[in-house]
C-alpha cells in the first residue's frame, strides 16, 4: 500500500506502484474528473497539482508520488467558487469539456505561481484543446487574475 | 441551473417505457401518479418524450441530440423553455435514451451529425413544447376551476388574468399529461429566449470535474479493458494470447484482442506488452500512401468520372479563355483524434444489454447490440453520456461492438477504454484526395469555363459497395456552388483505396472547399482582380452571399493595406445550410511556419438560436481547420499507420492560437447548421494569404508536414 494525499483527505493505495497516478486517481479512488488524452504526457488532460507544482498525471508513477499532496479538479473549490472557476463559466469556455479540468489545473497552478500572468506566460500552458476554447480560456485566466 | 445526468437503472427503465409510445409528438404518460403524488415522491412527471416537470416546478428537457460540445443540450432545451413558457434557470437538461420519438425530423434516425439538430428539431421540439404548454392550460383551468380561454401560461404557472390566482405545472402536470393533446397549438411568435445567448446548462459540470463522459461511467463489480488492434490495417487475431499475469481475461475480438484487468492502468500496460501472431493479408500492402498517391494521380488523368454537374460546354469554353489556370489540389487522410479516446460500458445478461456510451447515436448502438445478442430493443438500454469531442467518428459501431462482445465475455460489467495510439492506428478517417481544376476567365476577368475533377475514397461507396449513385458525400462543396460560372463540368473519380475511410467535421466541404476557394483565388490573381472583388462579382444576385463576404470582409479590415510583411486572404463556403465566409491575417513565412494573427469570420445560418454558442462553434471550426491545414496528415507504410499519437499529429496549442472574431449576419433566411461551416474556408483562406504574401501558391495540405512533431509538457 502506498500512501498518499488527494485533495486535503489520506488514500491507502492498492494499486500496483508503478500504476501511474491517473489511473489510480480514476479507477481506484473514482477522482474521474482528472482525464485520460494521450498518456505520454503531451496533452495535458490529466494535469493535476503536486505539492505546488502542474503536473502531467499519466506518466507519474504512484511509487514517486508516495507521500506528496495531490489536487485534482474535484479539489480545487467545494463549490465552484475558485476565481477560475467563476471566470470559466462566466466567458462560457467549455465547449466538449474534456480538456478542460487539465486546463483548469494548469491554470491554477499558474496563477499560485504567477498572480498576474502576461499572455506570454499563459502561452506556457501547454495544454491541448480541439474545440478551440484558446481564446476563451486566455480571457478568463486574465479575468481570474484581476479578482 | 444544472445538467442532470442519470446512469441508474430505474430511470432508464421509465425512459424507455416513454419511447415504446412511437412517433415524436406521442403524449406517453406512465407513471401515473398526480402532481402532488409525484411531488411528494420526488420524481418528476413526463408530459411528451422530451419533457419532464417535476413537483418543485423544475423543467426537464431530455435532449434527443448528443452533446459533444457544440452546446446542443442548451439550443433544444431553449427551443422547449420558449414555448413551454418558463425562466431559463427553472430549465435542466439531459440527454435522452435511444428511441424512435428522438430520431432527427431531417434523418428519420436518432443521428447527432450533419449540423443538423437545430435545423432538424427546431419546428417539431417547439410543437412538442407547444403541446404541452396548451395541455397544461386546460388542466390548469381545471385545476382552478375556471374557463380555459381566462388562463395563460407564463413562468412556469397557469395564471387566471383577471383574478390573478395561479396553479404552478408541478401542481398540474400529472392532470395535464392525460389532457387529449391538441393538434394544432399555437407557437410563439416574440421570442425571450430563442436568440438569445442564455448560458449552457452543461459548463458548470465541466468546470468542476463532475461532468460525466463516457469514460468516466463507473458500476459497482466493473471490469476494465483496453483493445490492442492488429499493427497492420486488415489483420486478424491468428489465435487468442494466453492470459497474462495481472490479467483477468484476454478477449478475443477478431481484428483486436482485449485485455481485462481491474484497473485501465494496468490493462492498458498489460495490452501494450502482450505479443500476440496476427494473420497479415496481402492486401494489406496495398494501404500505401506511396501506391495511393500514384494511383490518385492516375486516375487524376485517366479516370472514369462520375459526373456531379454540368452545364454549357466547359471544353471549348476554357480554350476560348483569356487567361487559365491549371491547378492541382493535394489533400491527406486526417484522424478524428477526439479528446476522449473511443470508449463504451456495457453488462449483458440473458434478458438485458445496457450500454453507457459517448456515442453520436444511441439508436445505433441499440441495433449493434440487438445484432450481438439476440435480445429485442425493449432489453437493451443506451445511456448516452456527454462526449469528450465526436467529431464524426463516434457514431461508428466498433468501439461499441468491442465492449459489448468483452462483457459477454467475462459475465461482468466491462468498461473498454481505446488506448491514445489505438484511437490514432485504427480510425475512419478523412479521404485523402487530388482535385484538379481547369478555369479560365474571359477577357473582362469573368470566369467562362470551370473543369473539376475531385479523385478520392468514397465514404459511401466503402461502406455500400453496391452503390451505383454518385457519392454526395464525396462532392458536396463542389458542385451546386454559389459562383455563376458561364460553364461548368464536376467529376468525381472514385479511388479504390481500401483505408477505412469516415465523416470527419465538414466531410467533403473540407476537401472541395480547398480547392474551389484556392482556385478561384487563383483566377483572380490571372485576372489581375482584387480577390473579394472577383468574389462578389461572380456572386451577383446573391444578397445573403454578398452580406457574408462584405461582413468578414468589414471585420478583417480588407481594404486596409496590411503593415509590412502581412497579408491577408479570404474564403467562402455554402455549406449545411450556412453561409460562412474568413479573411485571415498572415506574417513572417518560413519553410517551417507562419504566423496566423487574426480570423474574422462571418456566418449567415438564417437565425442564430444561442449567438454565444454559434461564435463558440466558430471558433472551434476555425481551431479544427487550422490545425489540419498547418500540420495534419495520416500515412501508411504497408498497412501499418502514422502517426500513433498527438507527439506525432500536432495540434494548435495557446501560442498559435489567432484572434478569432466572428460576426453573425442575421439573414433570416432558412436555419442552416453551424457545427461544421467554420472548417473548409481556414485552409484556403491561409493559402490565399500566403500567395499574396509571398507569390507562392500553395496547393498541398499540409502546408508544414515536416512540423508534426509536438513536444511534451
Amino acid at each position: 500500500m502506498i500512501s498518499i494525499t488527494v485533495n486535503g483527505k489520506n488514500y491507502d493505495c492498492a494499486s500496483p506502484p508503478t500504476t501511474p497516478l491517473l489511473w489510480v486517481l480514476r479507477d481506484e479512488l473514482g477522482l474521474t474528473g482528472t482525464k485520460y488524452g494521450c498518456g505520454i504526457e503531451v496533452c495535458g488532460a490529466c494535469t493535476v497539482i503536486v505539492n505546488g507544482e502542474a503536473e502531467r498525471s499519466c506518466d507519474l508513477e504512484l511509487k514517486e508520488v508516495a507521500g506528496r499532496s495531490i489536487t485534482t479538479i474535484e479539489g480545487l473549490s467545494p463549490d465552484r467558487s475558485h476565481p477560475l472557476q467563476k471566470a470559466w463559466i462566466d466567458l462560457q469556455v467549455p465547449q466538449c469539456g474534456y480538456c478542460q479540468s487539465g486546463m483548469l489545473m494548469a491554470a491554477a497552478a499558474l496563477l499560485k505561481q504567477n498572480p498576474n500572468p502576461t499572455d506570454a506566460d499563459i502561452n506556457g500552458i501547454s495544454n491541448v484543446c480541439v474545440c478551440g476554447t484558446y481564446q476563451r480560456i486566455r480571457a478568463a485566466i486574465h479575468q481570474a487574475a484581476k479578482g | 441551473m444544472n445538467n442532470t445526468q442519470h446512469t441508474d437503472e430505474s430511470f432508464a427503465a421509465s425512459r424507455r417505457d416513454v419511447l415504446l409510445g412511437g412517433s415524436s409528438l406521442v403524449i406517453a404518460f406512465t407513471l401515473g401518479l398526480s402532481g402532488r403524488e409525484a411531488a411528494a415522491a420526488g420524481v418528476s412527471t413526463p408530459i411528451g418524450a422530451f419533457i419532464e416537470i417535476t413537483g418543485a416546478n423544475k423543467v426537464n428537457v431530455l435532449v434527443a441530440s448528443n452533446e459533444m460540445g457544440q452546446g446542443i443540450m442548451t439550443g433544444l432545451a431553449q427551443l422547449v423553455a420558449e414555448e413551454l413558457m418558463v425562466d431559463w434557470p427553472a430549465v435542466t437538461a439531459q440527454q435522452a435514451p435511444a428511441g424512435w420519438a428522438y430520431a432527427n425530423p431531417l434523418f428519420g434516425i436518432q443521428l447527432t451529425a450533419g449540423s443538423s439538430s437545430i435545423r432538424g428539431w427546431f419546428t417539431p421540439l417547439r410543437t412538442a413544447a407547444a403541446t404541452a404548454r396548451e395541455m397544461l392550460i386546460t388542466a390548469g383551468a381545471a385545476a382552478l376551476n375556471v374557463p380555459r380561454s381566462s388562463c395563460v401560461a407564463a413562468h412556469g404557472k397557469i395564471h387566471v388574468v383577471a383574478t390573478k390566482r395561479s396553479v404552478t405545472y408541478g401542481q398540474i402536470v400529472g392532470d395535464a399529461a392525460k389532457v387529449p393533446p391538441p393538434s394544432n397549438p399555437p407557437l410563439v411568435s416574440k421570442f425571450r429566449l430563442i436568440g438569445k445567448s442564455v448560458p449552457r446548462v452543461d459548463i458548470p459540470a465541466k468546470t468542476d470535474g463532475s461532468a460525466i463522459y463516457g469514460i468516466d461511467v463507473r458500476l459497482p463489480g466493473m471490469l476494465y479493458a483496453c483493445v490492442k488492434h492488429c499493427p497492420t490495417l486488415g489483420g486478424t487475431v491468428a489465435s487468442t494470447p494466453a492470459k497474462p499475469a495481472g490479467a483477468i481475461a484476454v478477449v478475443n475480438l477478431g481484428n483486436a484482442v482485449a485485455v481485462v484487468a481491474n484497473n485501465t492502468g494496468v490493462a492498458k500496460s498489460l495490452s501494450e506488452e502482450l505479443s500476440v501472431h496476427w494473420t497479415i493479408p496481402a492486401t494489406s500492402a496495398q494501404l500505401d500512401s506511396a501506391l495511393i498517391q500514384s494511383k490518385a494521380l492516375q486516375l487524376l488523368a485517366n479516370g472514369t468520372p462520375q459526373i456531379a454537374e454540368q452545364f454549357g460546354t466547359p471544353d471549348s469554353a476554357l480554350a476560348n479563355s483569356a487567361a487559365r489556370i491549371d491547378s492541382t489540389y493535394s489533400l491527406p487522410y486526417l484522424a478524428h483524434a477526439c479528446m476522449e479516446p473511443l470508449n463504451c460500458t456495457a453488462v449483458v445478461t440473458a434478458n438485458s444489454c445496457k450500454i453507457w456510451a459517448p456515442t453520436q447515436s444511441p439508436m445505433l448502438c441499440v441495433f449493434t447490440a440487438q445484432a450481438l445478442t439476440g435480445l429485442s430493443p425493449d432489453k437493451i438500454t443506451v445511456n448516452p453520456t456527454f462526449l469528450g469531442g465526436g467529431l464524426g467518428r463516434k457514431f461508428e459501431q466498433d468501439y461499441i461492438a468491442q465492449a459489448i462482445k468483452v462483457a459477454q465475455a467475462v459475465k461482468a460489467p466491462v468498461k473498454l477504454t481505446w488506448p491514445r495510439e489505438q484511437d490514432f492506428t485504427n480510425d475512419q478517417y478523412r479521404p485523402m484526395a487530388m482535385v484538379k481544376v481547369d478555369a479560365g476567365v474571359d477577357s473582362s476577368g469573368q470566369i467562362k469555363a470551370w473543369i473539376y475533377r475531385n479523385v478520392s475514397p468514397s465514404i459511401l461507396g466503402q461502406r455500400n459497395p453496391n452503390m451505383t449513385d454518385i457519392d454526395t458525400q464525396a462532392t458536396e462543396g463542389s458542385d451546386k456552388l454559389a459562383y455563376n460560372f458561364g460553364s461548368r463540368r464536376v467529376e468525381y473519380v472514385i479511388h479504390p483505396a481500401a483505408v477505412p475511410v469516415g465523416f470527419w467535421r465538414s466531410v467533403g466541404h473540407s476537401i472541395n472547399c480547398f480547392a474551389v476557394e484556392s482556385a478561384i483565388d487563383e483566377l483572380a490573381l490571372a485576372a489581375g482582380q482584387d480577390p473579394l472583388a472577383f468574389r462578389l462579382k461572380h456572386l451577383a444576385g446573391n444578397a445573403r452571399a454578398l452580406a457574408v463576404l462584405n461582413a468578414a470582409a468589414a471585420l478583417g479590415n480588407w481594404t486596409v493595406t496590411p503593415v509590412a510583411g502581412h497579408a491577408r486572404g479570404i474564403s467562402f463556403s455554402d455549406a449545411f445550410g450556412s453561409l460562412a465566409a474568413q479573411v485571415v491575417e498572415i506574417s513572417a513565412p518560413t519553410a517551417t511556419s507562419i504566423k496566423v494573427h487574426n480570423v474574422a469570420c462571418a456566418i449567415d445560418c438564417g437565425m442564430a438560436v444561442n449567438p454565444d454558442q454559434v461564435e463558440a462553434q466558430m471558433q472551434g471550426g476555425i481551431l479544427h481547420g487550422l490545425s489540419a491545414a498547418l500540420w495534419g496528415q495520416v500515412t501508411f507504410a504497408k498497412g501499418v499507420v502514422s502517426p500513433r499519437n498527438f507527439n506525432r499529429y500536432r495540434v494548435v496549442r495557446l501560442p498559435e492560437m489567432p484572434q478569432i472574431k466572428v460576426q453573425i449576419v442575421n439573414s433570416g433566411g432558412p436555419l442552416g447548421g453551424v457545427g461544421e461551416p467554420g472548417v473548409p474556408p481556414i485552409a484556403p483562406a491561409i493559402a490565399n494569404a500566403y500567395a499574396r504574401l509571398t507569390g507562392k501558391r500553395i496547393r498541398s495540405l499540409p502546408f508544414f508536414p515536416a512540423q508534426s512533431v509536438m513536444s511534451d509538457g
